[in-house]
């Protein structure tokens, strides 16, 4: 057979047909890209962590060191409680509101679920006020309790105020994830059960969450890998004890060149690899959804009024409880002084005025970034789910797991391994680094957000049968225009899932980009309010701007949502 | 999984159910007797599943009253029931082995274990499929899963046994055997069943009595046999073999003792009492033969030109054109046998004991 | 066909003629507006005031300034350095100062400007070997939100040894030395005044009560700020600036407090670095000094003639008896250890925040009960407990000896370079010292306790 047209070929088999050099090349270009852009900047600061710093010899007494600190042995331990902890309480958090609006026909479940996702969105610093004020040894909670009932709750103290912030915050990775699976469970699975005399929590124990266990081990891994490199918490609630800060504060530490943040760095880089593994190999052989599609569509049940209100009222209590720092930060933002007091002495409008009057340019630019950043990933993420999951490309695994690799590097290792790899670079036609040219902020935030991206894809394209692709195929489509017009109009859904988790997270991110603003012109929201947190003045502004990035993000995910149901029922699939 | 218990009825009053404005069942009566093999048949669309899923307890609750025995369980959540139900694509749970799946109705029955693990076994080797327990339901062929999810059910031993288009999934040969294997295994436990399916034959083939179902009215009830030989209507006539129709309206003699039918091609039959209206004649294609001459009395004549002639193995079947309209003969075929052709002019002659006449 | 290959040459000399244009307006731009780059760690609304007054001196000119945490900024400019576009430097902490210079990323400036007197306080206003200005000054201090004290009935602090009294058991906050080159400068003060184990046995006695060891130095007004902690050590304009943002806080200089200079300087291989020389000109000048004087500024100019425009109740550090130090502040000792005492500060206060306070707590508790019934046995485990909470795994001969120092500062700067021992491996063992201490100190206490 001179022309074999099937892509499921090796890219290195002397078979010059045009339909595998198609996806071989772009592969190439995105491994290529990266490996400037993720794996190098990365190696290029890891490496300290292997060099004598006597010699600069290769080594790894470093890592005895690691090992032979008790300090290091419990910020590990730590970090493992705290990221496990959290997983179980976002979990109780999530569970509830995934199950009701995928279950109970209801009202506002679109709502429910947009305002599920708005936890993620914390802008940085005035977050942890704001939560420290609601929730902190001497916040409004505590003091009303004090007053009221004579007890305080130490709800911000040590290891368990990060496990709450954490679980409050990242609770939406199981929220998204637990929903989708709940969504894609054939509703006879449960009617069978339901009519063999299971009902009610042991229904649930036993059938539906095992059969929605892929999603929500997707989301719970995300969560513990992302608390357990998480730093701005625990460094706000000025918890030491943990790998992430303990890394942080010794990599930035004034001149100090001790390779030890660097070997830690290396150990969360390693352990988080590990745990995502881990999670792959407890998916493995549990993709229930696609295996047993029986075409019957989602059990949902009306509600009785009673229960309704029920339901309403379990899931009024978690979002006022999960949305209390976005409210503490609405209070802050409009507030002339809160101090040591259940609310602010006095409200004003000035804050945002001022925001207005002198931080257009940070908002502007965050949504310039973040959208660029958002679009990369999710071109980056069709690109790459396509390769992995539909061609026989050689190395395809090791693209995805680069590209899900970022979600192990803390951002300080990326805005650090940047200015190296890039600041001797200069663009072309000028003396400007590269590095301190606002794009590479750009390519910095979609690096960090491409996992998130990657995985919608990936669950999007999943969802597209092979046979669709193969129909159009058959008809005389070449590859392209397969992709084109059937694969990604049909996984529009998704893409733009993945462009919402991307560009929410990216618009709050600082990590990175603080490191590599060079020009206050350029700088993005983060920026904007960690200067305004700067001084004691620039509290209320702050908290302003920070209401702004939310009030963005919350619109755009909201949006989203609305064209997500409505692509799904266009495309008959709800 | 023996006998050993009373068998019951099953008892539909005037049960109504609407999904929003659509008006999916209208007042629907029906009783099925204690151990009955009854049918739900019907095109898609026409309700049937959506009865049985009424039965279950799945789905919108309906107005009117289904009983199960003297147990009205109307308002009875589907796991109060106690009724077993067998899904289109078996919703065997991909978690679980075949015996944790087998197993489950028993343990949230608080079955003491023993007891499950025997009669697992028991229900396992009724199926024949004792030796898959500890597979995964995809490792399993599509009529094993079948046999499993049966097993899964009669293991609780139910009151009634509901089965959805239960053998849709499955390729004919197996279609067939799995039929027959159902019918066995009903008649064995004495378990009233529902079985719900679109197919004429396995609905004729395992039946005691069945319903034809239409647009959420019941149009018939009976035996196979006797919705084939004396359907109520054109729709049942149509549904369940193959039948040639023509339309025409009944005129009422003075007396009004009795009437005659007039087809729109002129044909003329005269009736016993019979209310006025439209009507049609209804005869099926083979009681039907091909005559070259134009005689007998007692029979009906309809001349017309042979415009088509198919071979179905058994038969052939031709097609007649008779007055613009095309009507269907089957003749058995026998080697040698001498076949008309297209275009071959001929006289179609039916017994009149043969025919029926039904109001539209 | 030569009609096909003269297209092609024209196409190609356009393109390069374009890209040389690019090039050339690119280059104008730069010249007719010079950029200076300023790296610095305070806040907009002094920068902003500076900005506008140069600016408006300089019609010429336009000042960048890039806002990044002192410890950022030194890491961002010792990352660029190979090609750097940075002009200045300009911070509180001298320390971050002396990194870069250590680093050789300064250069050398000398001021013009006459009437700057050599030292504030006992601190020398500019860098001796000339790297860095000082521009301002600040004094350490005491904080306090007023409505957390009278809630949970604390006295007004009024002097640093206040701090360490049970009352102020886990209301206290402070900056951690290794973050806040200012708080550096606090520690290293008292250390020097007080001796090497006399002062951290004050600093540990306060570290005691801490509530918290904030990441940043702004996390300590803003933790009094919120009432998150009452009592917070801060440097002055926090708590000053808190108090004009309107927060029901309270500032104190206690006696004997450390000011420090603010400073400023050239980086080395600055793209502008005449302008950048113009830049500290204005700061010390007349007019710039006078800036400081601004409330939302509020830092101590540097010339003692400004203080004639400040308003009233100013403080003077030129006059105020309050802010005048005797000590000498050795600031060649002060480098020497800089690292080994940042990290000594974490690895016995900051990373076992937990083991001190419980310790802290069971002294206080036994000490409590010891001033109610006297008890020799348990004053004598009580005082026992005290002096292994202030243990030190180091000896001040050992920590101001440069070698054992090394191990905190080494910077290989050529592969030969050779250094012994690794500061985590160092650490590590101060860390089992140092639990071991609080450990044993809390249990003794608890002896203490129950033989009463």
């Amino acid at each position: 057979m001179p022309s074999n047209t099937s892509t499921r070929k090796g890219l290195f088999r002397l078979d010059f047909s045009s339909v595998q050099w198609g996806p071989g090349i772009v592969a190439t270009l995105i491994g290529v890209f990266l490996l400037i852009v993720l794996v190098m900047p990365v190696a290029k600061v890891m490496y300290v962590a292997f060099q004598n710093p006597d010699t600069g010899a290769l080594t790894i007494n470093n890592f005895i060191d690691f090992f032979n600190a008790a300090l290091f042995r419990e910020s590990f331990a730590n970090s493992f409680y705290v990221a496990s902890m959290s997983v179980i309480f976002a979990t109780i958090i999530a569970m509830p509101l995934a199950y009701f609006t995928t279950r109970f026909n209801f009202a506002g479940s679109t709502l429910i679920q947009t305002l599920g996702m708005i936890p993620l969105i914390m802008p940085p610093f005035v977050g942890a006020v704001a939560m420290q004020l609601f929730f902190g040894g001497n916040g409004s909670v505590n003091l009303l309790l004090d007053d009221y009932f004579g007890f305080t709750v130490p709800f911000m103290e040590g290891l368990n105020g990060v496990i709450l912030v954490q679980s409050v915050h990242f609770f939406p990775f199981i929220l998204i994830n637990l929903s989708a699976s709940l969504n894609n469970i054939d509703r006879s699975m449960e009617e069978a059960a339901l009519n063999l005399g299971s009902s009610g929590m042991r229904l649930f124990r036993r059938i539906v969450f095992p059969l929605a266990m892929p999603g929500y081990i997707a989301g719970a891994s995300l969560v513990f890998l992302k608390v357990f490199d998480d730093l701005g918490t625990p460094l706000l609630l000025n918890v030491n004890n943990m790998l992430a800060p303990q890394a942080y504060l010794r990599i930035t530490s004034v001149g100090i060149s001790d390779p030890i943040g660097y070997v830690i760095s290396v150990i969360l880089v390693l352990f988080s690899l590990f745990s995502m593994w881990v999670s792959f190999l407890a998916m493995k052989g549990k993709d229930y959804a696609t295996a047993q599609k029986g075409g019957g569509g989602l059990l949902r049940r009306d509600l009785k009024p009673w229960e309704k209100f029920g339901c309403y009222a379990v899931i009024t209590i978690i979002l006022l409880f999960v949305l209390a720092p976005h409210t503490a930060l609405g209070l802050l933002s409009i507030s002339t002084v809160w101090s040591y007091s259940p609310l602010p002495d006095g409200y004003t409008l000035d804050h945002y005025s001022e925001v207005f009057a002198t931080a257009n340019q940070y908002i502007t630019n965050t949504l310039l970034y973040a959208g660029l950043a958002g679009l990369i990933d999710i071109i980056l993420g069709t690109a790459i789910a396509y390769i992995v999951w539909r061609t026989k490309i050689w190395g395809r695994k090791a693209l995805d797991l680069v590209a899900m690799g970022a979600l192990a590097i803390p951002g300080v290792v990326i805005g650090i391994g940047y200015l190296r790899m890039f600041y001797d670079i200069n663009l072309p036609f000028s003396d400007v680094p590269m590095a301190t040219w606002w794009g590479i902020m750009v390519i910095a935030l979609a690096v960090r957000r491409l996992p998130y991206a990657l995985r919608a894809c990936v669950a999007a394209l999943q969802q597209v049968s092979l046979s669709l692709e193969e129909a159009a195929e058959s008809l005389g489509a070449s590859k392209w225009s397969t992709i084109k017009r059937v694969v990604v109009p049909l996984m529009t859904g998704g893409i733009l899932a993945g462009f919402v988790t991307s560009f929410a997270t990216a618009a709050v991110e600082l990590s990175a980009t603080i490191m590599l603003v060079a020009k206050e012109g350029d700088a993005p929201l983060a920026y904007g309010i960690y200067v305004f947190m700067q001084s004691a003045a620039g509290r209320g502004p702050g908290a302003a701007l920070g209401i702004i990035a939310v009030v963005i993000v919350g619109l755009g995910t909201y949006a989203s949502h609305v064209i997500i149901e409505r692509t799904k029922k266009a495309n008959g699939l709800k | 999984m023996s006998k050993n218990h009373q068998s019951v009825g099953i008892t539909i009053e005037n049960v109504g159910l609407s999904f929003g404005d659509t008006q999916v069942l209208k007042g629907v009566n029906l009783k099925i007797a204690p151990g009955e093999f009854f049918a739900f048949l019907g095109p898609s669309g026409s309700g049937k599943s959506t009865l049985l899923r009424a039965i279950a307890g799945f789905g919108p609750t309906p107005t009117g009253r289904i009983l199960i025995g003297d147990r009205d369980v109307t308002s009875m959540q589907p796991w109060q029931r106690n009724v077993g139900m067998v899904f289109q694509n078996y919703a065997l749970w991909p978690h679980m082995t075949v015996q944790e799946n087998v197993a489950f109705g028993l343990e949230e029955r608080k079955v003491p274990s023993a007891v499950i693990a025997k009669r697992v076994h028991q229900a396992l080797e009724l199926v024949g499929l004792a030796h898959l327990a500890q597979r995964r339901p995809s490792e399993l062929s599509g009529g094993q899963q079948q046999r499993i999810a049966l097993a899964r059910t009669v293991v609780v031993e139910p009151k009634v046994l509901l089965l959805d288009e239960p053998l849709s999934n499955l390729d004919a040969n197996l279609r067939v055997q799995m039929r027959r294997d159902i019918l066995k295994l009903q008649r064995e436990l004495g378990l009233t069943t529902i079985f719900v399916t679109h197919d004429q034959e396995e609905a004729n083939t395992t039946s005691d009595r069945m319903a034809v179902l239409n647009n959420g009215v019941i149009q018939q009830v009976g035996p196979p046999m006797q919705l084939y030989d004396a359907p109520a209507n054109r729709f049942v006539a149509n549904f369940i073999g193959s039948a040639n129709i023509l339309d025409g309206k009944i005129a009422v003699a003075d007396d009004g003792q009795s009437s005659t039918f007039i087809s729109e091609q002129g044909l003329q039959l005269t009736l016993g009492a019979q209310p006025a209206g439209k009507a049609s004649l209804i005869f099926r294609p083979q009681n039907t033969r091909l005559e070259q001459q134009q005689h007998s009395a007692n029979n009906l004549i309809l001349p017309g030109r042979i415009v088509y002639r198919e071979f179905l193995g058994s038969l052939i079947r031709y097609g007649v054109d008779v007055c613009g309209h095309i009507l269907s003969v089957d003749e058995l075929h026998s080697i040698g046998a001498i076949h008309r052709a297209v275009g071959d002019s001929v006289s179609l002659s039916v017994e009149q004991e043969q025919a029926v006449v039904v109001n539209q | 066909m030569f009609n096909n290959l003269s297209n092609k040459t024209v196409k190609c000399l356009a393109i390069s003629s374009l890209a040389l244009a690019v090039a050339s307006v690119s280059q104008t731009a730069a010249a007719a507006e010079q950029t200076l780059t300023i790296v610095t760690s305070f806040p907009s609304d002094l920068t902003k005031v500076f900005k506008a007054e140069f600016e408006k001196l300089h019609p010429d000119v336009k000042l960048e300034v890039l806002k990044k945490k002192t410890s950022a900024g030194i890491k961002y400019i010792s990352e660029t350095a190979a090609n750097n576009k940075i002009d200045l430097f300009w911070a509180s902490a001298p320390d971050a100062f002396e990194v870069l210079k250590d680093g050789g990323l300064l250069q050398k400036y000398s001021v013009k400007v006459n009437g700057i007197p050599a030292k504030v306080g006992s601190f020398p206003i500019h860098d001796p070997e000339g790297y860095y200005k000082g521009f301002a000054a600040a004094g350490y201090g005491i904080m306090w939100n007023t409505r957390y004290t009278k809630a949970k009935k604390l006295p007004a602090p009024t002097n640093w040894s206040d701090l360490e009294k049970p009352v102020y058991f886990n209301h206290v906050g402070m900056s951690a030395p290794s973050r806040s080159g200012t708080t550096h400068l606090t520690v290293e003060t008292i250390l020097q005044a007080d001796g090497w184990g006399n002062g951290w046995g004050s600093l540990k006695r306060m570290a005691g009560n801490f509530k918290s060891v904030t990441e940043r130095s702004f996390g300590v007004p803003d933790g009094v700020n919120s009432g998150n902690f009452g009592v917070g050590i801060v440097i002055d304009f926090f708590g000053l600036s808190s108090q004009g943002a309107g927060f029901p806080v309270e500032f104190i200089y206690p006696p004997a407090t450390a000011l420090v200079p603010a400073n400023i300087g050239i980086v080395n291989n600055a793209p502008n670095s005449q302008m950048a020389g113009e830049f500290i000109e204005f700061l010390l000048s007349d007019h710039g000094q006078e800036l400081l004087l601004n409330p939302k500024i509020r830092r101590l100019p540097v010339n003692p003639d400004t203080y004639a425009k400040a308003p009233e109740g100013f403080p003077n550090p030129f006059q105020d008896s309050s802010l005048q130090s005797s000590l000498h502040f050795d600031l060649k000792l002060s480098k020497n250890r800089y690292n080994l005492v940042n990290s000594l500060f974490d690895v016995m206060i900051t990373y076992r925040m937990d083991d001190l306070r419980a310790a802290t707590k069971a002294i206080h508790a036994a000490q409590k009960a010891l001033s109610e019934t006297p008890n020799v046995e348990a004053a004598a485990l009580v005082k026992q407990a005290r002096t292994l909470v202030a243990a030190l795994p180091i000896t001040e001969a050992d920590a101001n000896n440069p070698d054992i120092s090394a191990v905190f500062t080494k910077k290989r700067k050529k592969a030969t370079d050779k250094v012994t021992g690794r500061q985590a491996e160092v650490e590590a063992k101060w860390d089992a010292f140092v639990v071991a201490n609080y450990e044993q100190a809390k249990d003794l206490a608890e002896q203490a306790l129950s033989k009463m």
